[in-house]
């Protein structure tokens, strides 16, 4: 009996002292990794460089803010019922955006969550023991990442808070917006460096180059009105020869035609699988309709005005637009909607669909329109003119209507650059939204071409301003 | 241990050893206010396993050796009595109902107590409260009888968990329900399911600070402590229960009948027109393609009467059976106890159904004196399938939502008009038709979850010194859950899409030990008593899920994912592990005069670097004034005590790694290849610590005119400071929220009960009313007390100081203007036309815009109440249960489905009375339907916030004990038959199913079981914010039961 209960009491003191340790207490993260031993090696920085590029989906997605900004307040497109919170949506649309607009503040939201990936990358790489090579490109492609990012936000904000590298929400209260000439002046300084250090081709398809943040600059120079630092860097991309236009329009919205001569930069998508990081284009800009089994977004639905824009003859008016659907019945559903990212082999996964289109940000007839732009050469203008099979600028076929370099520009831009996000800032840029949206009806003034400040973001901070039309 | 056999033969051999002396005794045993007689009272002579129980006539006759011999007499419910024979041949007793004693037993945390030396805020309920009840859940039986607790059933389904709040919500983020404590095991989240409701002796909520503090880091939310039957010394009891029920959802939500919805659509479609400068009467050809209307509306919307009412297809009367068999008894040395239950329960949603398998077996034994063990052995398992909890795009919401021309089946006996070969297909060129047949989710799927659970505490207690008590005990609570989902090859053309066959599996396991170690002392000098208690304890829990999903299945026939072709598949893991010490004294003097000191210091894996340990320290008092001799001669009152208390308890409930930055994946594409990515998800917070609440009560508790009248009343304030939230932070930072301890919240209120006896004798009729009432208040919030807004789903909830927590936050509409006059009157959106709704100007700057937006309400009710009346005369009891809670709103999320124009799903009946014309302005209050609303018609606004009060029949029992010379002849101990009905009726002016509905449960991290939790319908991340939003939940039915209990 005694040796039973001393057993008994052995047994019950190491219980009570059995993980009386703190380490009992230190529990490492099973199912994700821990930040903490993050950002050290190479191969660290391959995930997190990746984990960079993701970001591209988010601000470029078809219902991301570049869409929304290049698009939706433009006169390209339109949306009928849609998903989501329907009235934030129209908003754009209408141009009766409210602080209060839920797609603003996701949008706010999508850019500096971007930034930080990048900002993280850019902060840790500098003391990382690691290829002095490899570390100078991974720079100079987070900062073609950063610039195009702020680029697109102080085009749609205006001033906005600059933030180049990772703070504390302490820190945060205190960073305030600047100046967009402050921005500005960030990513000229940004690009630069990048054209610096980034190679002409990258091993790594997809991965930002020298042309691609040049192509930038020139667009950043142009929308600051300096075209002579633009036509200098586009003229260097041009002389390249690196580029050129494919010999047919329609083929450059291939699903398999990808990363072709005529891209510059271009985001990477692969369908097939629901797993895949597979592109949401072809499914966003379906029309509202589950008549081929998946959910139609009814994104950017195409408009009678941009469909009138093409001239006679021009294929690219039937490569950019589809006019409608078969259902599983055969019968047809008349509706407009944009055509370059349909992708008719990706397979049906739970009413969505896997399709396999890259998204091209910048290519080389836009860097050919801009070089007209910049110079007044109408040369480049007509490369691309010579392309679509129709009369060049300056011969007597050419629509009259279009009669300076400037109405040239601003209807070839949009009939070849349809709904690939551009149409807004082009119009921005040449101060031509007023005059142009107003007399397609939209209630538009300038002060409503800056989007709001999310009313969140004020409520958070007091000290951040509201832009003037709000 | 080979000394211990002899011991234990010794005993058994002494046992049968009888004085030659002996002599009969008999007598009968009565309850001490009534004359019935008690039948099935153990007899037992002190110190023998020798005895016998009363007959049916509570009379019983005995052998006893000599004049010194003590005979105990017990009862279950009743004080146990001890009588000396003496010179008596013939003994009358007079047992006390246990319920009216100050001796009571309390189970409190880590011991028991009596009731007397009771000082903070404890409930104590024990199984005869329940025993009828047909709940699967023990805490729905509750719901309405316990002051301060508010038990709501938020979901209806067999086996949905409650959310049980208690005295308020003390935090914003963090989780919220209460600790479960099983035998001793806090178990957090735990789904009390797996504890069969017969099996249960008594249920303690514990509700103040210190109380709960023993339990310290898990105690702010409250704790319920569990405690399963054990057998007692004497005769083997054997009882057994059968029990039959019918479920039906009575309260249906009023939707549109097919005409309603026709006219309705048309008129959604023409008003949009018109507003784009078209005609109503324009055709087709003209219009855009989403103003376009089916041929058949317009030309002959009789031909499909009144349509199919999709309640009625998904709803059916469903049965249950129930049965159990309960086996307890024991020697003075060994007592225990075995059941096994089974229920068997059909929902009411069609086929769906609840199975649940429990056996439990309680044993204790002394191996010596100073020596005993027993093992508690729970084993559950549970086979269901539920669906239609998560409300939006859940069965039950989908069929609100569907069409009602459309039929149940279509000619070739398919389900949908997405057939290609049925004549209804022309309705595909409409993208705003709409159906989700709830068949094309019930029958076209196969589906089902298994659950197991085991739940076992072994313990031994030894004596080291006298009153020197050690007790160590080791449990373990293993769960695992296993479903399957298998959706046929196009459903019929049921969906809204006709899908692929697709299959999934998944698997949950949870495994959570426990090892207790206290000490318990124990010492009376004089009029002086003392009560030690350390202890240390270590806990350890790890969940893991799986999953697996397949498609590509060549046909039908085979639902396993073997198949198909697995296309995707993950596992996860995660843990969480606390170490804790607690110390504990209670004095008494003179039994009167009670003082309670306890502390606990925690130290939990959750938290930060810095603040991994946490104090949690309580004190409290209690006089017990009616043994004052001052009040001696004041015959009417029988008791009246004085409780006060203070203490602090924290709240753990943060998920498992919340405090350090963890990575995630961002994957992207090199060329053609997959490029693996990972991205910082959260920010890290190395200082995150406990959220502690710190609460005062003060409490009073009488007793007058001979115990007839029991007032309980309570006062408490509690604050709960460094409230642990997913705060908003500047979003520059890259993220959107950080988990933090920000803040101040407090909660105060008052608490009532009152129990009468108000007729004794034959006819017996007594009353137990309880009334709470709860002031919530945010104190203090993040840097410049900014309000913390979350939005899901157009709702939108705002959390400001001043405010309870999670205000329903929007624009007030204020009917509808019937003419331009009317808005050229007032201020209106630029977009307003006749018919529009009238938004107030709350800011009254004379335009309308964002900062109109205003508080519409709150979830939380302003009191709740509830009474129950049992009156009872000779073996019949009748009883009848009220519920109430008033004051609270609830946010009817479905407005955004069914209240408005939301791409041709069906609407409520109410909106039926919209504004047509200035001659029609219908009810004034429903604004005109279109298809593009282009003002603030979808906002969220005081169109969709209802008041949530209501007065529920909550039950009705009506029970029967057999007469003794009935259940005699049927040589049973005892029998009672009972019928029993939940839900009876709800008076309640709500346009959903129930008030009580919330779609969003509570917020709780890291459990695998189903839990209040587990019902979500949003992506809110945030879940426990949006208490009191529906968005499409399960009604709940009403149930009726028969049954018989007889022991034998």
């Amino acid at each position: 009996m005694k040796n039973f209960i001393k057993i008994i009491t052995v047994i019950g003191l190491v219980a009570a002292t059995w993980g009386c340790k703190d380490s009992f207490l230190e529990l490492a993260p099973i199912s994700n990794p821990n930040a903490e031993i993050f950002y050290k090696t190479r191969t660290d920085f391959d995930l997190a460089t990746n984990a960079a590029y993701n970001t591209l989906v988010t601000v470029y997605h078809p219902q991301g803010p570049v869409s929304y900004a290049g698009e939706l307040m433009a006169d390209n497109v339109t949306i009928f019922n849609i998903s989501g919170n329907q009235a934030d949506k129209w908003q754009f649309r209408d141009y009766s955006l409210a602080p209060a607009n839920t797609m603003v503040y996701q949008f706010w939201q999508d850019f500096y969550k971007s930034l930080y990936n990048i900002n993280i990358i850019l902060d840790k790489i500098a003391p990382a023991d690691i290829d002095a090579a490899y570390k100078s490109q991974t720079e100079g492609e987070m900062l073609f990442l950063r610039s195009l990012y702020y680029f697109n936000m102080v085009r749609i904000w205006g001033d906005v808070p600059l933030v180049t590298k990772p703070v504390t929400a302490a820190e945060a209260y205190n960073i305030l917006r600047s100046p967009s000439t402050e921005i500005y002046a960030q990513i000229i300084k940004d690009l630069n460096e990048a054209k610096a250090k980034l190679p002409a081709t990258s091993s790594i398809v997809g991965r930002a180059t020298k042309g691609a943040a040049q192509t930038l600059l020139g667009k950043v120079y142009l929308t600051t009105g300096d075209k002579t630092n633009a036509a200098k860097e586009l003229k260097e991309v041009y002389d390249s020869k690196q580029y050129e236009l494919l010999p047919s329009y329609a083929s450059l919205w291939d699903v398999k035609n990808k990363n072709t001569k005529e891209s510059i930069f271009e985001i990477q998508f692969l369908g097939g699988t629901a797993t895949n990081p597979y592109s949401n284009y072809y499914l966003e800009f379906f029309p509202n309709s589950i008549a081929l089994g998946f959910y139609g977004a009814g994104m950017n639905q195409v408009v009678d005005d941009i469909w009138n824009e093409f001239e006679k003859g021009d294929s690219r008016k039937e490569a950019s637009i589809d006019t409608g659907f078969v259902d599983a019945k055969g019968n047809f559903t008349a509706a407009k909607f944009p055509k370059k990212w349909t992708d008719k082999t990706a397979p049906l996964i739970n009413q969505s669909i896997a399709a396999n289109n890259n998204f091209i940000v910048l290519r080389y007839a836009d860097l050919l329109l801009m070089l007209t732009e910049a110079t007044g050469e109408v040369s480049y203008l007509n490369e691309v003119r010579k392309r679509a099979a129709l009369p060049l600028y300056g011969t007597a076929a050419y629509p009259s209507k279009y009669n300076t370099v400037a109405l040239a520009l601003e209807h070839e831009r949009r009939v070849e650059l349809a709904f690939e996000f551009h149409r807004w800032f082009d119009l921005k840029r040449t101060n031509r939204a007023i005059p142009v949206l107003t007399a397609k009806g939209k209630n538009v003034s300038e002060p409503k071409l800056l989007l709001p400040i999310p009313n969140i973001v004020r409520d958070q901070n007091s000290r951040i301003t509201q832009n003037a039309g709000y | 241990m080979k000394k211990l056999l002899p011991i234990i033969l010794a005993f058994i051999l002494a046992v049968p050893v009888v004085n030659a002396q002996s002599f009969a005794v008999k007598g009968s045993v009565t309850g001490v206010n009534d004359t019935d007689p008690l039948p099935g009272v153990s007899v037992v002579i002190k110190g023998t396993q020798r005895g016998t129980t009363t007959g049916a006539d509570g009379t019983f006759q005995i052998e006893v050796p000599s004049q010194e011999t003590v005979l105990v007499f017990s009862f279950v419910g009743y004080q146990s009595v001890e009588e000396t024979v003496g010179s008596r041949t013939d003994i009358s007793v007079k047992l006390i109902s246990e319920s009216k004693s100050l001796e009571e037993m309390v189970v409190v945390g880590y011991g028991t107590q009596s009731k007397r030396a009771v000082t903070g805020a404890v409930i104590s309920i024990n199984y005869d409260k329940f025993k009828d009840r047909s709940f699967s859940n023990v805490t729905q039986s509750l719901a309405g009888t316990l002051p301060g607790v508010n038990i709501s059933q938020s979901q209806g389904a067999p086996g949905a968990s409650p959310v049980i709040k208690i005295r308020g919500v003390s935090s914003i983020t963090a989780g919220t329900n209460p600790l479960i404590v099983v035998d001793g095991v806090p178990l957090e989240n735990f789904n009390l399911n797996l504890i069969n409701p017969q099996d249960i002796e008594s249920i303690e909520v514990l509700k103040d600070a210190s109380s709960a503090a023993i339990y310290g880091s898990r105690g702010s939310s409250g704790v319920i402590l569990v405690t399963t039957k054990m057998g007692k010394p004497g005769k083997v009891s054997v009882s057994a229960n059968v029990e039959y029920g019918s479920q039906k959802v009575v309260r249906r939500v009023k939707m549109m009948d097919a005409q309603q919805f026709i006219e309705t659509y048309v008129d959604a479609k023409n008003n949009a027109w018109t507003a784009q400068g078209g005609n109503a009467s324009d055709p087709n050809s003209v219009r855009p393609a989403t103003l376009k209307i089916p041929e058949d509306f317009t030309n002959n919307p009789q031909q499909f009467g009144k349509g199919t009412n999709w309640q009625d297809v998904m709803f059916r009367t469903a049965p249950s059976y129930n049965a159990q068999v309960t086996v307890s008894g024991g020697t003075e040395k060994t007592q225990y106890m075995f059941s096994a239950a089974y229920l068997d329960q059909t929902a009411v949603l069609d086929a769906n159904y609840y199975k649940r398998l429990s056996v439990r077996s309680n044993v204790k034994t002394q191996i010596s004196k100073k020596l005993s063990v027993g093992l508690n052995l729970g084993i559950t398992s549970i086979f269901d399938r539920t669906e239609g909890t998560q409300g939006k795009s859940d069965v039950i919401s989908l069929g609100l939502q569907s069409n009602p021309h459309f039929p149940v089946y279509n000619e070739n006996g398919n389900l949908g008009f997405r057939d290609p070969n049925s004549t209804w297909f022309r309705f595909t060129s409409y993208a705003d038709m709409n159906l989700w047949h709830p068949y094309s989710l019930t029958r076209e799927v196969d589906k089902s979850r298994k659950s197991f659970n085991t739940l076992a505490t072994g313990f031994l207690e030894y004596e080291i010194l006298d009153n020197l008590r050690f007790r160590t005990s080791l449990s373990g609570n293993l769960y695992n859950s296993r479903n399957a989902f298998y959706w046929n090859d196009k459903q019929k053309y049921g969906y809204s899409a006709v899908l692929a066959a697709q299959g999934n599996a998944g698997d949950a396991y949870m495994f959570n030990w426990l090892s207790e170690n206290t000490l318990t002392y124990e010492k009376k000098i004089g009029e002086h008593a003392l009560t030690g208690l350390l202890g240390y304890t270590s806990q350890k829990q790890r969940d893991e899920t799986m999953y697996v999903a397949a498609n590509n299945f060549p046909n039908d026939l085979v639902h396993t994912l073997n198949a198909g072709t697995v296309t995707a598949g993950n596992t996860t893991a995660s843990e969480w592990s606390l170490l804790s010490y607690l110390a504990r004294v209670q004095y008494n003097f003179k039994n009167k005069y009670f003082l309670t000191g306890a502390i606990r210091r925690d130290g939990m894996s959750r938290f930060g670097e810095d603040n991994k340990w946490g104090y949690f320290p309580s004190v409290s008092a209690g006089w017990l004034i009616s043994d004052e001799s001052f009040l001696s001669g004041v015959n009417a009152i029988n008791s009246l005590k004085l409780r006060a208390s203070y203490g602090v308890t924290g709240n753990n409930q943060i998920p498992n790694y919340g405090s350090i930055s963890l990575l995630a994946a961002a994957p992207y594409v090199n060329g053609t290849t997959i490029a693996n990515g990972l991205k910082v998800s959260n920010l890290a917070n190395s200082g995150l610590r406990w959220e502690k609440t710190n609460q005062f009560n003060v409490g009073v508790d009488l007793a007058i005119f001979n115990n007839r009248v029991n007032v309980s009343a309570e006062y408490y304030n509690s604050i709960t400071r460094d409230m642990l939230l997913f705060v908003p932070v500047p979003d520059i930072t890259g993220f959107s929220s950080q988990l933090t301890n920000i803040g101040k919240m407090r909660n105060r209120g008052v608490e009532l009960n009152i129990s009468t006896k108000n007729l004794t004798g034959d006819f017996t009729w007594t009353t137990d009313f309880n009334l709470s009432r709860n002031r919530n208040k945010v104190l203090q919030l993040g840097p410049g007390n900014a309000p913390i807004q979350y939005v899901d789903n157009v709702v939108t909830v705002r959390t400001e100081v001043g405010q309870p927590v999670s205000n329903f936050y929007g624009y007030v509409f204020d009917g509808v203007f019937n003419n331009q006059n009317e808005i050229d009157a007032y201020p209106h959106h630029a977009s307003t036309t006749p018919g529009d709704p009238k938004v107030r100007d709350v800011n009254g700057d004379g335009k309308i815009s964002d900062a109109d937006r205003t508080i519409l309400g709150n979830y939380q009710p302003d009191f709740t109440a509830g009474i129950t009346n049992t009156v009872g005369y000779k073996g019949f009891e009748l009883s009848f249960l009220f519920q109430g809670s008033f004051g609270g709103e609830i946010a009817n999320n479905n407005v955004r489905y069914l209240g408005t124009w939301d791409n041709g799903r069906n609407f409520f009946a109410s909106m039926y009375n919209y504004w047509r014309s200035e001659a029609e302005p219908g009810d004034g209050k429903h604004f005109k339907p279109s298809v593009n609303y282009l003002g603030l018609q979808k906002q969220f606004s005081s169109y969709w916030v209802e008041d949530a009060s209501f007065v529920r029949l909550r039950n009705v029992r009506v029970s029967y004990a057999l007469p003794a010379k009935w259940s005699n002849k049927l040589k049973i101990g005892s029998a009672r038959v009972y019928v029993n009905a939940e839900n009876v009726h709800l008076f309640s002016k709500y346009t959903g199913y129930d008030p009580e509905n919330t779609t969003y449960g509570t917020t709780s991290y890291s459990s695998s079981m189903e839990t209040a939790g587990s019902y979500s319908s949003g992506n809110a991340p945030v879940p426990g914010a949006f208490q009191g939003v529906d968005y499409g939940s399960y009604p709940l039915p009403r149930v009726i039961t028969v049954g018989i209990k007889a022991d034998f």
